[in-house]
């Protein structure tokens, strides 16, 4: 089962229920309330659980997992403006619990750092015309460290906050910014090198 | 203005426009080139990324429902194993604080291996007990699992587990006769308890995936 693309979708409708209110009705046993949730919020985990797992298998599983959790610990979130964030630190738990099982069957070397080209200037508009770079950004997340990738994805892909990103991955603030930091590093030293003369 | 922060140049490149220095910041890049390739570099994160096709995920709706409705039967052991773990983690708090070192004379080390073993409060023993009680009573609710499930797995599999699982035990049973009241010997069966159980809660996650 793999999740099918849908160009320029929009999300959600201007009027909708605050997350407030449906998650209340959630947790007051209302499955219509958990259904809008699941149906606002799986786009972001499916894409961030896909981003972490490469396995589209895997991440519909994982999301479906993640939100089967979530249902069992309505009552754990604490500030209902947080939803996204705290969905994430379940799809994280999900995703890590996945790799442990396929690390028994194969185990992953770590990948080395590599920052010495990031120094160099950045060239977006040759990222953006391009014809190669979705792989290329899809082989340097597959670079980062898993956790760092998770992070990274979290601020720059999600837009969540950094005291957000600390919550779901159980991290200090300054270990999220540190993190944030080097991933960023390292995706630019490998982005920096498929970017020919107009990255330099 | 000095450099805008990392957060602040962020918030740009993310199109999040609260921040009220925003068009102060704008300011401040066009004119500084450090900023300015910062910025254009997480812009250029950012279009990457966020240019890429949302995904369809309704289709998986039903197999959550599905699930919500009717929780798999991993959840019972599962609860069972997180209510025994709670309990035996409750154990070994109770022994840290039991063991917790008070001030000691000095000893030579021959002398405070003596010391040690013969001089083990009896609430700390008594805490490793409940400790071993509950890893023991843990093991047994997921004996019986493996039990229930036993004969969906793969003959040859089955057999080598078994092997593997009578072998553990054994080995529990002789680190406990050879510990006696050695506390720290006693600390490790209880990890071997733990990897016990870690092991017998592998095996039933793995066939209950395999035979749902």
């Amino acid at each position: 089962m793999c999740a099918a693309s849908l160009p320029g979708e929009v999300l959600g409708a201007p009027d909708r229920d605050s997350d407030e209110e449906l998650l209340s009705r959630a947790r007051a046993g209302d499955p219509e309330a958990f259904r809008v949730i699941f149906d606002r919020e799986a786009p972001g985990v499916r894409r961030f659980l896909g981003d972490l797992l490469r396995d589209d298998a895997g991440a519909d599983e994982g999301t479906q997992e993640t939100f089967v959790r979530a249902h069992r610990r309505l009552g754990t979130l604490e500030q209902t403006g947080k939803l996204q964030g705290w969905l994430f630190g379940i799809a994280r738990m999900v995703f890590l619990e996945q790799i442990r099982r396929k690390r028994r069957e194969s185990p992953m070397p770590e990948p080395a750092e590599d920052f010495s080209r990031t120094d160099c200037g950045p060239s977006p508009e040759a990222m953006l015309l391009s014809a190669e770079s979705d792989r290329m950004l899809e082989g340097a997340l597959a670079d980062l460290d898993v956790e760092r990738r998770s992070a990274l994805l979290m601020r720059i892909d999600h837009g969540l906050g950094y005291g957000e990103i600390a919550a779901a991955m159980g991290w200090s603030l300054q270990k999220v910014k540190n993190e944030i930091h080097r991933a960023r590093l390292q995706l630019r030293a490998r982005l920096a090198g498929y970017l020919g003369e107009g990255a330099r | 203005m000095t450099h805008p922060t990392q957060e602040e140049l962020e918030a740009v490149a993310l199109g999040q426009s609260g921040d009220p220095r925003a068009a102060e910041i704008e300011a401040h890049v066009a004119g500084c080139t450090d900023c300015s390739r910062e910025l254009a570099w997480l812009r250029a994160e950012r279009a990457l990324l966020g240019r890429r096709p949302q995904l369809r995920t309704a289709h998986l709706w039903p197999g959550v429902a599905a699930r919500l409705e009717h929780p798999r039967r991993r959840t019972r052991w599962a609860w069972r194993i997180a209510v025994a773990s709670g309990v035996g983690a409750a154990a070994a708090a109770v022994l840290f604080v039991a063991l917790r070192p008070g001030p000691l004379p000095v000893v030579q080390p021959q002398q405070n291996a003596r010391r040690e073993r013969s001089a083990i409060d009896p609430k700390t023993l008594a805490a490793l007990d409940r400790a071993e009680a509950d890893y023991r009573n843990a093991a047994k609710v997921l004996e019986g699992e493996y039990d229930r499930l036993r004969p969906r797995l793969d003959p040859e599999l089955a057999r080598r587990w078994d092997e593997t699982l009578t072998r553990a035990r054994a080995q529990l049973g002789e680190s406990r006769a050879v510990a006696a009241d050695d506390v720290n010997v006693r600390m490790r069966v209880l990890d071997g308890y733990a990897g016990y159980l870690r092991s017998l809660r592998d095996l039933l996650q793995e066939s209950e995936e395999a035979n749902p």
